[in-house]
């Protein structure tokens, strides 16, 4: 997670020019990446991006039109049992069998796999000790999507897919299941994640890939993705009537915007510019409704990059299908 | 780097096939609505009709009882209703739930996963069986010879291993779980009012028995009707209705293979 690893065997998935059409239409278009060992690795993107079709590939569910894919350093496509061992999978929807109990199945899908993880331990893990003994059925959404959890964990995997493990969770639902996964990444498995969620892929994600169009748009940590950590700082307030933006002193920015009376300043010297701001605001006795200073945000990012904000910036790439 | 994944071998692949025999069965008792359906309805339908029959002869096969006749035309779509039925909308909502693919994902193998299906369809099957030919012999005087046996176990070994096998392949032909008691029922009803499930077809037109010949419902509840006819010595086998239960067993592994080969995810 920390160090940088040169050798193949550090790898635990290569993906190299990933193509996937259905017929004319191009739903993944030459994607590459790498996911190390350890580490939480995020594909964020909008519905409909590709997402679900590269994971299901690398799952071995779907086959690939062209490029190159290596999981724990096997070919998914060949669906080898001894890759089933090492993968534990959490899918998009997927059913259970509703009249077992969540300690019957654990223990169930724990059996087919050679090397197992105690049942009671699993279910500890998720935090379903006191549905133990309920039948699946008779779960709620939460507690069936910590189910799917727990049987992707019995088989005591390498590597975890979660394909949107958080979708429709209550905000409390999703802390817990949050939780969960930072403890999988403790226990040092790899974990690749899709998610629709700025802030889930902020909080669990070591490096995210940004998808739009069946492409990769953008990747790296969360907090550089899109030169995020580069780019100006925006202090952000509001004048009182009677004060035009005229009167704010002079400062260093990037540039100014008004609408209204909000003001969005733009600058890299954020703790200058602020400082004058305030300084003059107090002086002058001006009240600054909402004042803050704040980095763009992931989600400013995101919106930028997917272009489903409002934003001015064009995105670099193009999806060309 | 991996700790070393023990190697499966044939033996742990049979003991997991157990297993899995286990939880199937525990699923299959706790759904009453699926028990109703292929467990229960066979017999109920024995205990109405060998009750109303009671006493009745069958003129045309030189007056021997109804119920020798009926018992093991009751036992044949007894057979159908816990194998085939039962599997045909069993592995539909399995599908449509997306169980299937889940356990695509999990190292049991396939062929693993539907042996043990059909395992535990044939134990219901066998439970069925054993309460059929019971109460057959109890109250409505059902005649077994001993030197028969060869015909029964026959009769049932590849009337299961027919049902069953086609049961699992006829979903590839089911839409939708919704769409499985249709598609089945389809299948199923027309056929067993010209198969010697509820009466003789002996007067029926000869088109309606050449067309009930073809089909493995009619060769069932014949074999097994051969097996209980007080009228026939010997061990049992009827040998052109086995064959025809040999030939769409043959179909219905072809079928299932069919079925299995396709993977579960690739939509496209």
């Amino acid at each position: 997670m920390n160090s940088i690893p040169t050798q193949a065997d550090e790898l635990a998935i290569e993906v190299h020019d990933l193509r996937k059409s259905y017929g004319e239409n191009l739903a993944v278009g030459g994607v590459s990446f790498d996911v190390r060992r350890g580490e939480v690795f995020c594909l964020l993107g909008p519905n409909g991006a590709g997402k679900t079709t590269i994971v299901e590939i690398l799952e071995g569910y779907r086959t690939r039109t062209s490029g190159e894919a290596r999981v724990l350093g096997i070919d998914p496509a060949t669906s080898a049992r001894t890759l089933r061992e090492q993968v534990g999978i959490v899918l998009q929807q997927c059913g259970v069998q509703p009249d077992l109990s969540v300690y019957e199945l654990v223990e169930m899908y724990g059996r087919y796999h050679a090397r197992q993880r105690p049942v009671d331990e699993v279910i500890q893990l998720v935090e379903l000790t006191e549905k133990r003994d309920e039948r699946a059925k008779k779960l709620s959404g939460g507690q069936r999507r910590r189910l799917d959890l727990a049987l992707a964990l019995v088989g005591d995997p390498e590597l975890i897919f979660l394909d949107e493990p958080t979708t429709g969770f209550d905000p409390q639902a999703r802390r817990q299941a949050w939780s969960t996964i930072r403890s999988l990444c403790q226990l040092g498995k790899t974990v690749f994640l899709t998610t629709h969620y700025m802030d889930e892929a902020q909080f669990l994600a070591d490096r995210v890939a940004v998808m739009r169009g069946g492409q990769i748009i953008a990747s790296g940590r969360p907090d550089e993705l899109g030169g995020r950590d580069l780019r100006p700082a925006e202090i952000r307030f509001e004048l009182p009537d009677g004060v035009g933006l005229d009167e704010v002193p002079d400062l260093p920015a990037e540039g100014r915007e008004l609408t209204g009376p909000r003001v969005t300043i733009h600058t890299r010297q954020p703790v200058r510019a602020a400082q004058i701001i305030t300084s003059w605001a107090v002086d002058s006795e001006v009240d600054l409704a909402h004042f803050s200073v704040a980095q763009p945000s992931l989600e400013d990012i995101y919106l930028e990059l997917t272009g489903s904000g409002g934003h001015a910036q064009p995105v670099a790439e193009e999806a060309t299908v | 780097m991996n700790p070393a994944i023990p190697q499966s071998t044939l033996g742990r692949d049979l003991g997991l096939v157990f297993w899995q025999i286990r939880y199937e069965q525990r699923a299959y008792w706790r759904n009453r609505g699926r028990g109703v359906f292929t467990f229960v309805f066979p017999i109920m339908f024995l205990v109405i009709f060998a009750s109303l029959d009671k006493g009745q002869t069958i003129s045309t096969r030189g007056n021997i009882a109804f119920n020798d006749f009926f018992v093991p035309g009751i036992l044949a779509y007894g057979i159908i209703a816990t194998t085939f039925v039962n599997l045909a909308i069993g592995t539909a909502i399995l599908r449509d739930q997306g169980i299937l693919k889940r356990m695509q994902g999990t190292p049991l193998p396939r062929w693993a996963y539907v042996l043990a299906r059909i395992g535990s369809a044939s134990i219901v099957m066998l439970m069925m069986t054993a309460v059929v030919l019971g109460l057959g012999a109890a109250v409505w005087g059902l005649d077994f010879r001993a030197g028969a046996l060869p015909g029964l176990i026959v009769s049932l070994v590849l009337g299961t291993a027919c049902f069953t096998t086609i049961g699992v392949g006829i979903t590839q032909f089911i839409p939708n779980a919704e769409a499985g008691p249709v598609v089945v029922n389809l299948a199923v009803l027309p056929l067993t009012f010209i198969s010697n499930i509820w009466f003789p077809i002996d007067s029926l037109p000869q088109a309606l028995k050449t067309i009930a010949g073809l089909f493995p419902i009619k060769a069932l509840a014949t074999s097994l009707q051969y097996v209980f006819d007080p009228r026939h010595h010997g061990a049992g086998l009827d040998g052109t209705d086995l064959r025809v239960l040999a030939i769409w067993t043959v179909v219905g592994v072809w079928l299932m293979i069919r079925f299995l080969r396709k993977p579960m995810g690739d939509v496209g």
